[in-house]
């Protein structure tokens, strides 16, 4: 890619993400992860509207006045973003996938900075391809977008598992980790467990329509994007477009259990469709 | 078809090609072909291959049968027919045969008349390349069959003589002068009138010399051919009690036979048996034995029409396939 075209991509991505985060992210974001690593800091007499649960019945009790406790938010947090550069993400039928969750990784680095969050990436596909450590900023921030445009993955295939064992090595602190994928792989329920016990795991499921069901195209010729090999398929037969839609819900029920059984917060996005509200949506259930 | 011929064989080599051809349809298919990059394959094994992804293959098969249709097509073949055109120029041949009520006799067996017939039949028969015509003549003289090149009408007309079927007598100037008739505008190298008889010209309106004079001016060659054994013959006639036999003296006109042959340069026989007569025949046969030059002709029709209509049947029907019935996408 060119520089400059490089570099009014990022910028779009900059303006358009931005300003999503700002105006619809941040307070969703900001109450999201409020209560988590906050940490008292003092007493302060009770005025009208303060929530009676901070009350702090030991100060109170001594000078006979309530008292509430004051705590400041710890805001040393970290968000890491792991994003999925596998060569599955390069298939699409409005925007490739790999451009939605490029997208949607924007808008979180710039919500986490809005809340002066440490930023963090990892590249991966069958392996780790890059590690940007966690930082504040705005140019740091430019980086990691830069480098999500500019990728060019050494591997294709894809191992969840791999990013998510890399991330407990570098990141020992607790953080709060998004897995943006399109989670074409098997096996990854044990890492997950691991993972999901040391790290706050969102994950975002990114998909393509033509992923869902397979249109009545007569034969098709399909190439693997990740192995390379190819194949003949009929999706005119009515058995096929069947067995298929099968098959992908079997895989849909399956990450779900997955998900649902180690309580990871996951939404599924599709691309080429609004992903605003179902990111809000899930921001809201935190 | 059967015959089928090829003027350009050594294209038929390519054929060897076609192996190859196949090869780089079927391996080289799936690298030319437009795929669509998908993200997984791991569905591939759920979905069953139906009739038409089983079929698909057929489209190489028909392309390559219509290459291999093509090929053939370029040897040129050719369906060889032999019998199309025979123009072979041979000896044109009156048999002038007497059938008069003497030729009954039977010192030939059964009679002279049979046994020339026979004779006359096998002569027929080893002339193949020959126009022949048949005149009998005995009072009278007609001509039993024109110069033709059907021997099978030939022989049939033979059969069909005898005596009888004209007043009797011995017209051998009338017999030979028809023979003339029959054949003087012949464009034939050499013409020839075997005249058969056995008896002494007492009939007709034309001296047989005036007609060999005749025939020497056409430049015909008259064979002649006494047919009668020396001294006695029996002849059967009827009476009221069935055939008795008589004998009766032969009687040939020897110096009148030999004198035509000479004067047309051919030559005079005598048959005294049957045996003689066969040997006779057999001589003329061997004396009339022209070197012809046989033109025989090839006829070559070109027959790469079906082959390439095939070809181009296939291809049209592979290119329906691909278009209806094994669409393919991308």
């Amino acid at each position: 890619m060119e520089t400059s075209e490089l570099l009014r991509k990022v910028r779009k991505i900059e303006i358009k993400t931005k300003a999503l985060s700002r105006q619809i992210f941040s307070g969703q974001y900001h109450s999201a992860f409020k209560g988590r690593g906050m940490a008292f800091s003092e007493v302060r007499e009770y005025q009208y509207g303060d929530d009676i649960r901070f009350i702090d019945w030991n100060v109170t009790a001594r000078f006979h006045k309530p008292y509430v406790k004051v705590f400041e938010e710890e805001r040393e947090l970290t968000v890491m973003l792991l994003i999925d550069v596998s060569a599955s993400g390069l298939f699409g039928s409005a925007a490739q996938k790999r451009e939605t969750i490029c997208e949607i990784a924007a808008i979180l680095a710039f919500s986490a900075a809005q809340n002066n969050d440490k930023v963090g990436a990892v590249f991966f596909s069958s392996e780790v391809e890059k590690y940007i450590p966690p930082q504040k900023g705005r140019t740091h921030l430019l980086r990691i977008i830069r480098e999500m445009l500019d990728f060019e993955p050494v591997h294709a295939g894809t191992d969840i598992s791999a990013a998510l064992r890399f991330l407990r090595n570098v990141q020992k602190r607790k953080s709060t980790a998004f897995l943006l994928s399109d989670f074409m792989d098997s096996h990854y329920e044990e890492a997950v467990k691991i993972a999901c016990k040391a790290h706050e795991l969102i994950a975002i499921h990114v998909f393509d329509p033509l992923e869902k069901t397979l249109p009545d195209w007569g034969l098709l010729r399909i190439r693997d994007n990740e192995s390379g090999k190819s194949f003949m398929i009929d999706s005119s037969a009515s058995g096929n477009r069947k067995a298929f839609e099968e098959y992908r819900k079997d895989e849909d029920r399956r990450r779900n259990a997955i998900m649902a059984k180690y309580g990871i917060t996951h939404v599924s996005l599709c691309t080429g469709e609004d992903y605003v509200k179902p990111l809000i949506n899930m921001f809201s259930k935190l | 078809m059967e015959n089928l011929v090829f003027a350009y064989p050594f294209v038929l080599w390519g054929l060897l090609l076609l192996p190859l051809a196949g090869w780089w349809l079927f391996a080289r298919d799936k690298k030319t072909r437009p795929e669509l990059h998908y993200a997984d394959s791991g569905f591939v094994p759920v979905l069953k291959k139906s009739l038409r992804q089983r079929l698909y293959p057929l489209l190489h098969v028909c392309r390559l049968l219509a290459l291999a249709l093509m090929i053939v097509a370029l040897a040129r073949p050719q369906a060889k027919s032999k019998s199309s055109s025979k123009n072979i120029e041979g000896v044109d041949i009156v048999m002038a045969m007497d059938i008069s009520g003497s030729m009954l006799a039977e010192d030939f067996s059964p009679n002279r008349l049979e046994a020339s017939k026979q004779l006359a039949e096998d002569f027929i028969r080893a002339r193949e390349n020959d126009r022949i015509a048949i005149v009998a003549f005995s009072g009278e003289a007609y001509t039993q069959c024109p110069l033709t090149i059907d021997h099978g009408i030939l022989e049939n007309r033979i059969k069909q003589l005898k005596s009888g079927l004209i007043p009797d007598g011995t017209a051998l100037g009338d017999g030979l002068a028809v023979s003339i008739n029959r054949i003087r505008q012949s464009k034939a190298k050499s013409k020839v009138i075997i005249l058969l008889t056995d008896g002494v010209n007492n009939a007709g309106s034309i001296d047989p010399l005036t007609a060999s004079d005749l025939a020497k001016t056409y430049g015909i060659r008259v064979y002649t051919i006494g047919v009668g054994t020396k001294g006695l013959a029996p002849y059967p006639y009827r009476t009221p009690f069935g055939i008795q036999y008589q004998n009766v003296k032969v009687e040939i006109d020897e110096n009148l036979l030999s004198g035509i042959a000479q004067e047309t340069g051919g030559t005079y026989f005598r048959a005294t048996s049957k045996n003689k007569l066969k040997e006779i025949f057999d001589e003329i046969d061997k004396l009339e034995k022209t070197e012809i030059e046989v033109l025989s002709y090839e006829h070559r029709s070109e027959e790469y029409k079906p082959f390439l209509l095939a070809a181009l049947l296939l291809l049209l029907i592979e290119l329906a396939g691909r278009l209806f019935i094994f669409k393919t996408m991308p």
